[in-house]
């Protein structure tokens, strides 16, 4: 008799990218087990504060008790200490809950954006024990091959020579940066099954930023609730549902 | 205060009629006995001075530890029942590395001051979700010394468990005469410098003895350089330049 | 006794003890374990077990469907199993996998209620209540790799707004206009997503039991486990109905015209 398993994978990809001033943290929305689709909409991307989006993908169960207990630990900071947790703090506790479990892990691939203490677009990943690090840019999931490749050659500039005299930029607008992801994901609909229905991106600004590269976007919606100067948006678009 | 002995005295968690916990006032009492010890706060930083106390020539008077470091950042003096301020200090120093560790920040000098101050109360007998940790209360009070985003601050924590935020404060045996001394002249604008001689001024005034670098010790929190126990050669100049 | 031919004439593995024949120094014991032996449980197989729910979102609440089989392996065992449950005025939980551990839902859900009405602060527990208590209660057993081996669906009508989500033994949760669990996800589901998705606001209640009682019907046909016998709940802004026991008609005479079906010789 075999024993019971307590993980399942639940497929759908997201992907983080940090800009200058601002972040953008996307997923889709399909829920899926093996050849099931569970559901067109489950959300894999969650607001923590107004400078902080958290990325959930892997074993939805894991995930989504991963993202409570994690905004417990917020309010439960806020408290104590009377301030909103900075992002890199965010990291670290990320990195001391997933290892707490290390014995029986959260099966979840996080991936956490916004704002830096300093106002620079900041994107963290991490691996299901709490191993994190820094970056750009980063995808995570099933699609993870097809993405992350694609973003090294657009946004690292990997293999690719810059103009004579010129150099690459460091950073890319949010222009930009907002169709690479669009692109990302109707590219990895196609050739992957696990991935479709819909995608949601969360865009996180720095304070005083301005709203450049948002106008003639479709849809969006403002989730900023706080004073302080960050702002914090939401773009949703359909994909193939096959 | 005292000449009114009840018999609501002995025990340590009973109140009074009036609603007094004498065990705790008494408590508070100790301190008066302590060594004079004072704290000065500036903008550039904050200065904590202490009585040594060298009751014989024979005593080895480096070996006299009334000030000691919490964090980089972070220091505190003491006054009253030294001894008992061992384990407060552990304690502050355990909490501030577990902040450090778990969200990669250096912790605000209040909510180490709150985890001081939340074992004051932990005394007489154990309750079904708390461990009483000591039979009477703590017999000493603390000023405490940091620096963080909110800026230099001092704390002064007593057997109570309260703790309240001070520009300048003296405890201990002369702590009367020395504080009316600071309030006469303490001023906003005081530079670190002025802080140090005003603060060995004031000890200088309240001790019995004649004030040398043997006798006294100075620390200070900064921050360039964070918290420092100044040594011999510097004590000495300061002291001459008074 | 090995029954397989494969096996029989194969050089004897002493590693591997099948018949317990001790005391035979050194060998280990691997003759099947009884899952009960040790006074305490920890993973385990469903035994008497409830096949698909199915529940869709329609003009006035939600619509749940199950039929009244539990069984026990391949044997129909029980033929008037309630799969449907409700749960207070405005909610209905519906249960595939163990019928035993669904029976051990309900108590806990009755408790739940108790605890929650001697408050008597005006609050009552709706779907979206029931569905958060269910979801912590299955991932807690899961993380003590004891589950209770179940599929939910959990649906409702409440302050005039529909409900319809589901939890397993996992704790999974997801949640859709069209739900179905086992295997109704298989052949149910997609049936249901066309009839219904785009819809739910439109379709009438006769609509919602007619699409029900159609993937119903496919199901028996298709599932080796179910039974011909099921019950419909309906939730709308007027309460909770769960309806008697209905019976599907179907056609087995297809059988008669196709070669080399049933007991025909040529």
């Amino acid at each position: 008799m075999s024993s019971f398993n307590p993980y399942t994978q639940n497929g759908g990809t997201i992907l983080a990218i940090a800009g200058a001033d601002f972040s953008v943290v996307a997923g889709d929305t399909r829920q899926s087990e093996g050849y099931n689709i569970q559901t067109r909409y489950a959300p894999k991307v969650f607001r923590l504060t107004d400078r902080a989006v958290l990325a959930v993908n892997g074993f939805a169960a894991d995930g989504n008790m991963f993202v409570k207990k994690v905004k417990q630990r917020l309010e439960w900071y806020r408290h104590a200490h009377a301030k909103d947790m900075p992002l890199r703090s965010i990291a670290r506790l990320i990195q001391t809950m997933l290892y707490s479990r290390r014995f029986f892990p959260y099966y979840v691939y996080n991936i956490l954006g916004g704002i830096e203490e300093d106002g620079s677009g900041a994107v963290y990943s991490f691996d299901p024990v709490g191993s994190y690090e820094r970056e750009t840019c980063r995808a995570a999931g099933p699609a993870q091959s097809l993405l992350q490749p694609f973003l090294d050659n657009q946004i690292y500039f990997k293999n690719q020579q810059p103009a004579p005299g010129m150099s690459h930029p460091t950073h890319l607008p949010l222009q930009a940066v907002l169709a690479l992801v669009i692109d990302s994901f109707t590219s990895a609909t196609e050739r992957h099954i696990e991935v479709g229905d819909g995608l949601e991106m969360y865009i996180i600004l720095g304070k005083g930023r301005g709203l450049q590269g948002l106008e003639g976007v479709k849809g969006v919606q403002e989730l900023t609730i706080s004073e302080d100067g960050e702002r914090i948006f939401v773009v949703r678009r359909e994909l193939k549902k096959d | 205060m005292f000449l009114t002995r009840s018999e609501y005295d002995r025990g340590v968690n009973t109140f009074s009629p009036e609603g007094r916990l004498f065990q705790v006032e008494y408590a508070i009492e100790a301190i008066k006995l302590g060594s004079t010890t004072v704290g000065v706060r500036t903008n550039e930083g904050v200065v904590l001075a202490v009585e040594k106390r060298v009751q014989s020539p024979l005593l080895e008077s480096s070996s006299i530890e009334k000030i000691m470091e919490i964090d980089t950042h972070l220091g505190c003096a003491m006054s009253g029942l030294t001894a008992d301020a061992r384990m407060m200090i552990d304690h502050a120093r355990v909490t501030a590395q577990n902040h450090a560790f778990t969200y990669d920040e250096r912790i605000k000098v209040e909510s180490v001051t709150q985890a001081v101050c939340d074992l004051a109360l932990r005394f007489g007998e154990s309750v079904h979700d708390e461990e009483a940790l000591m039979s009477r209360p703590f017999g000493v009070a603390l000023l405490i010394a940091g620096i963080d985003e909110l800026g230099p601050q001092l704390y002064h924590t007593d057997p109570s468990g309260t703790f309240m935020r001070y520009e300048a404060k003296a405890i201990g045996s002369g702590s009367e005469a020395a504080q009316s001394e600071l309030q006469d002249k303490w001023y906003r604008r005081m530079s670190l410098l002025e802080a140090q001689k005003l603060t060995l001024r004031v000890l200088k005034q309240v001790m019995e003895e004649k004030l040398d670098h043997h006798n006294v010790q100075l620390a200070q929190v900064t921050p360039e350089k964070g918290f420092e126990i100044l040594d011999e050669v510097r004590l000495k100049e300061i002291i001459d330049a008074m | 006794m090995d029954h397989f031919p494969t096996n029989w004439g194969r050089p004897r593995n002493d590693m591997f003890d099948a018949y317990g024949t001790y005391p035979i120094h050194q060998r280990p014991d691997n003759r099947p374990k009884d899952t009960f032996a040790d006074s305490v449980q920890r993973t385990q197989q469903p035994i008497v077990t409830g096949t698909s729910v199915l529940a869709i979102k329609f003009k006035d609440g939600i619509m749940m469907a199950a039929d009244n089989l539990a069984s026990y392996g391949s044997l129909a065992r029980f033929k008037d199993v309630q799969r449907l449950h409700p749960v207070g005025r405005y909610t209905v939980i519906g249960a595939g996998g163990d019928m035993s551990d669904f029976q051990h839902i309900q108590h806990i859900l009755e408790e739940v209620q108790i605890a929650e009405s001697t408050q008597q602060d005006g609050h009552e527990l709706g779907p979206v209540e029931i569905h958060e208590y269910m979801s912590q209660v299955m991932y807690a057993r899961r993380s003590k790799l004891d589950p209770l081996w179940n599929s939910l669906l959990i649906g409702g009508f409440k302050d005039g707004k529909r409900f319809l989500s589901y939890v397993d033994l996992l704790g999974t949760t997801y949640s859709a206009s069209t739900l179905a669990t086992g295997f109704g996800a298989y052949i149910a589901q997609p049936l249901l997503r066309k009839a219904v998705e785009g819809h739910e606001d439109d379709l009438t209640a006769e609509q919602a039991q007619n699409i029900l009682e159609y993937c119903m019907r496919v199901l028996f046909y298709r599932d080796a486990r179910s039974l011909d016998k099921y019950q419909i709940a309906t939730i709308t802004a007027e309460g909770v109905n769960i309806s008697g026991s209905l019976k599907l008609q179907t056609s087995w005479d297809f059988a008669e015209n196709i070669r080399g079906y049933g007991a025909q010789t040529q």
